[in-house]
């Protein structure tokens, strides 16, 4: 059992029946009473963010999980297939549970599979992709206004905005979670 | 910023009084851990030790300097932090208010940044039912929060910290808070049931400072530290002795408001930063 000075950001409990990730944390202590902490913390299985408060002393139960770096292999509409490279192991994860990721899933990139009670139950990106864009409008030639952005597509299908500058075939660094433009990628 | 504080306290009429940090008595709350010195404690706050000076007949009273709690680490707490503490005799919570509003307003100033305000007053109760749409004195602990039936304190403050405390935006002074809670405070009865009198300071959310209209009858004082040591030795957490100058001291002490603030905090909240950080200057560890 975890007690609550355990808490850090990335800790797995179990609450409920349902295995989540601690995302934030604040140790809060009363003017006058006992200590608490603030906790957010994201279902592992279906990505709900929760807000719970735990008093010192109290006991917090690991979560059953674990997690295994696996390639992406394909997606058959219904589920995505992902690979162990050292097993070949496979496994399936329902497209629903995938949501909006597969938006920078690129085959044969490497993600985290959470595996819990020993079921693939989701995956986690990894914090920066590098994508090539597959197509933009043109830079309108004069319009340099500071933040201005245009669409950019994905070679997944996805759309993101970019600074004007950037043109079809460049290869674009984003952030995963906030789905934003980061800068361009290494191999431009 | 310390030049600040200690010149409107100074200009206030207030003498400041360095106090013991090695202490026999740490602390009157089983609320709080404090760390071992040698044969001594070291203190939570200099609380004891200058209840002991207002007794000595010295009515305007302050001191700046470290104090240490144990087992409280996070983005707004530090096992040794600053604490400005200050005590005034004969005076109202809304003498103190003002004394805050003048701190705060003059370490603004020192650091370069706009004073928080405008500062307003709220009871707990109207903070309590605007967040949760309950009455923390009238709905029963397991009502407010399941997992403390049975507990009105545990679920009073679970919910306060979870869902009320949040909500403080600005600079608040919040009133009036449940009676259970009263280590040093005097109770008096109101409309929303027994109060005690003391107020938190709010800037944004975080507790920046803590008041009271101190107790002055040694007898009560003694049974509530009696009450601290059955709770600690139930917690099966060091015992503290008893200062008995301290509770010679509550007897003497004439009707006195006081008040801690932490320094650490008040700078972090005016430079915007998201926690005290590495405190006041760079610690290097």
């Amino acid at each position: 059992m975890y007690n609550t000075s355990d808490i850090k950001n990335g800790l797995k409990i179990e609450l409920d029946g349902q295995p989540f990730n601690v995302v934030y944390f604040m140790f809060v202590k009363p003017g006058k009473g006992t200590a608490f902490t603030r906790t957010k913390l994201k279902n592992l299985l279906n990505g709900n963010v929760i807000e719970r408060t735990f008093r010192s002393g109290e006991k917090l139960a690991p979560a059953d999980v674990a997690v295994n770096e696996m390639q992406y292999l394909y997606n058959d509409g219904e589920a995505f297939h992902f690979m162990n490279t050292e097993t070949y192991e496979q496994v399936a994860i329902q497209a629903d549970v995938i949501g909006d990721d597969k938006d920078f899933l690129l085959e044969e990139m490497k993600v985290q599979v959470l595996f819990y009670k020993s079921n693939p139950v989701n995956i986690e990106l990894p914090q920066h992709v590098e994508m090539e864009c597959t197509y933009t409008e043109p830079a309108v030639k004069g319009n340099t206004s500071q933040g201005a952005t245009k669409a950019a597509e994905l070679s997944t299908g996805a759309s993101i905005q970019v600074p004007l500058f950037i043109n079809t075939g460049d290869i674009l660094k984003i952030d995963t979670r906030s789905r934003e433009y980061q800068g361009r990628g290494s191999s431009d | 910023m310390l030049q600040a504080l200690r010149t409107t306290l100074d200009d206030r009429g207030y003498l400041e009084c360095p106090t013991p940090v090695r202490v026999l008595q740490p602390g009157v709350e089983s609320t709080l851990f404090a760390l071992p010195s040698g044969d001594r404690w070291l203190r939570t706050s200099p609380e004891l030790a200058l209840k002991k000076v207002v007794a000595a007949g010295l009515p305007r009273i302050y001191e700046i300097g470290p104090c240490f709690r144990d087992d409280e680490h996070g983005a707004w707490h530090r096992a040794e932090f600053t604490m400005l503490e200050w005590y005034r005799a004969g005076a109202t919570l809304a003498d103190l208010e003002a004394d805050v509003i003048a701190l705060v307003t003059r370490a603004a100033d020192a650091l370069g940044v706009t004073p928080p305000g405008p500062w307003r007053r709220c009871s707990v109760r109207d903070a309590f039912v605007h967040a949760t749409g309950l009455d923390p004195w009238t709905t029963p602990p397991e009502i407010l929060s399941p997992e403390d039936a049975g507990d009105p304190d545990g679920a009073f403050f679970r919910r306060w910290v979870a869902d009320v405390e949040p909500t403080l935006s600005g600079a608040v002074f919040v009133h009036d808070w449940p009676p259970s809670q009263a280590a040093a405070a005097r109770v008096v009865t109101r409309r929303a049931g027994a109060v005690t009198r003391r107020f938190e300071v709010f800037l944004d959310g975080i507790e920046l400072a803590n008041a009271f209209l101190e107790l002055t009858d040694g007898s009560v004082q003694r049974a509530r530290l009696a009450q601290t040591a059955q709770e600690q030795a139930d917690a099966g957490v060091p015992v503290w002795p008893v200062d008995d100058a301290f509770l010679d001291a509550v007897d003497r002490m004439p009707p006195t408001a006081g008040i801690a603030l932490g320094v650490d905090r008040l700078v972090a909240l005016l430079a915007g930063w998201d926690g005290i950080g590495p405190g006041l200057v760079p610690a290097g560890d």
